[in-house]
């Protein structure tokens, strides 16, 4: 299974978490989407006319929409990432599928004005996304009422993985995440799930590993 | 007793945000500290600033009974002295390496951290129950002057704890009658989402009139 990738992409990042978690290997290609605007190139193109990164190619298989990809990844090996099927949890996980793109036009235009000088109207992205997240953090309380800590189920699912990466690069658009209590606990709980990768920007719990000898060389000083 | 006659204690945070080897940003109307509960449950706030490059503290991560920074992993204990320098194993940090520290108590599921030398502990707010915190685009004082609003949700009685964030912003710590069911604490989570839209609202209108 062939993914085109870019390691500062959070679409490309949210199918190698979902691929991570749920024990698929994807034979990933780089793409140089900046500076090279390799996405934009004929062969590129020719995969994905829209001209974006994620790329999913599996045999005849040829996926543009990073939610589908997660779908797919969970159906072939991961199943339980899907929910119960039962109707409200299964319309759960799809309306959440459905919010995700807002998080990336808002949120992530954001952060692709602030970081990658594309062009944006900045205060009127950060507005918008601010709206999503007060969105996401209201629906987390209500399941954090119910016991959840999860958006979908009661436990993770696709729907998370959708959610999570353009939220938690939120700052990266000059969009904080302190008012979001339940958002940061549920982040943090993401990111303690066994298999959990990182991507520059959102790193791993350091608090899971057991402190380091004093006799290993620090990573930085 | 009214919230107001405690105006030594700011409420910050509910305990429920902040479960044991966690740190938050904690938002008062002097800057922001870093709230953090130890792995064996004790609270501390610092000032939320690294002695040594400045990075936020509450970016950081709790192990033990310690709060480390992100950036160098320099790690800090309750009273804000610093403890252990990763890339100098061997060195005891100088005293002088030390972030300001801050007083705590934690009631009814309210953390409030002490403004100057309170006299006496903070209200308990006896009736109610913690819901949610909900930051507000709206000047503080426009919500109420004395920090505490008393109204009622989706017909259910609440207290609202106002305080001021800078930039004319503020969060107010929602509590809820402590009788509250799952159903009852739902509807009011969905009702102060209304109560924050007339808010900043009104608050829009009146900038721009």
């Amino acid at each position: 299974m062939i993914l085109y990738d870019y390691i500062l992409s959070p679409d490309a990042y949210k199918v190698r978490l979902m691929a991570a978690l749920a024990g698929v290997k994807l034979d990933l290609r780089a793409v140089d989407v900046h500076p090279g605007r390799e996405h934009e190139s004929e062969p590129l193109r020719a995969l994905n006319p829209a001209g974006s990164i994620p790329i999913l190619i599996d045999g005849d298989l040829i996926l543009t929409e990073s939610a589908a990809m997660l779908v797919y990844l969970a159906r072939l090996a991961a199943p339980e990432w899907l929910g119960d099927g039962d109707a409200a949890g299964g319309a759960r996980i799809q309306q959440w599928l459905s919010f995700s793109p807002r998080l990336t036009d808002h949120l992530g235009g954001a952060r692709a004005t602030e970081m990658l000088a594309e062009p944006g109207d900045l205060p009127a992205l950060q507005q918008a996304g601010i709206i999503d997240l007060r969105q996401l953090e209201a629906a987390l309380i209500e399941r954090r009422i119910e016991g959840q800590c999860f958006l979908a189920a009661d436990r993770p699912t696709v729907a998370d993985i959708a959610c999570f990466p353009y939220a938690a690069l939120a700052p990266d658009g000059g969009v904080s995440l302190d008012p979001y209590p339940s958002i940061r606990l549920w982040m943090r709980a993401i990111r303690m799930l066994p298999g959990f990768i990182e991507m520059p920007g959102i790193h791993r719990l350091h608090e899971l590993k057991p402190e380091p000898l004093s006799t290993e060389t620090p990573e930085t000083v | 007793m009214p919230v107001e006659l405690h105006r030594d204690w700011i409420p910050v945070a509910l305990s429920a945000d902040l479960p044991a080897a966690t740190v938050v940003p904690a938002h008062t109307p002097s800057g922001i500290l870093a709230l953090w509960r130890s792995e064996s449950g004790k609270l501390t706030a610092l000032a939320d600033r690294c002695p040594h490059r400045g990075m936020r503290l509450s970016y950081g991560f709790v192990r033990g009974e310690a709060l480390s920074c992100i950036y160098h992993g320099w790690s800090y204990g309750r009273t804000g002295q610093c403890q252990r320098i990763p890339a100098h194993p061997d060195l005891t940090p100088p005293a002088a390496i030390k972030a300001a520290s801050y007083a705590t108590e934690e009631r009814n599921g309210v953390i409030w951290i002490a403004q100057n030398e309170p006299q006496e502990p903070p209200p308990t707010l006896d009736g109610f129950k913690p819901l949610r915190s909900m930051p507000l685009a709206v000047d503080a004082d426009r919500l109420s002057p004395t920090g505490e609003v008393r109204t009622e949700f989706a017909g259910i009685d609440m207290l609202l704890l106002i305080v001021a964030t800078g930039n004319g912003e503020a969060v107010a710590h929602i509590m809820i009658a402590a009788s509250a069911s799952k159903d009852d604490c739902v509807a009011a989570s969905r009702a102060a989402e209304g109560w924050r839209r007339d808010c900043e609202r009104l608050a829009l209108e009146d900038r721009a009139s």
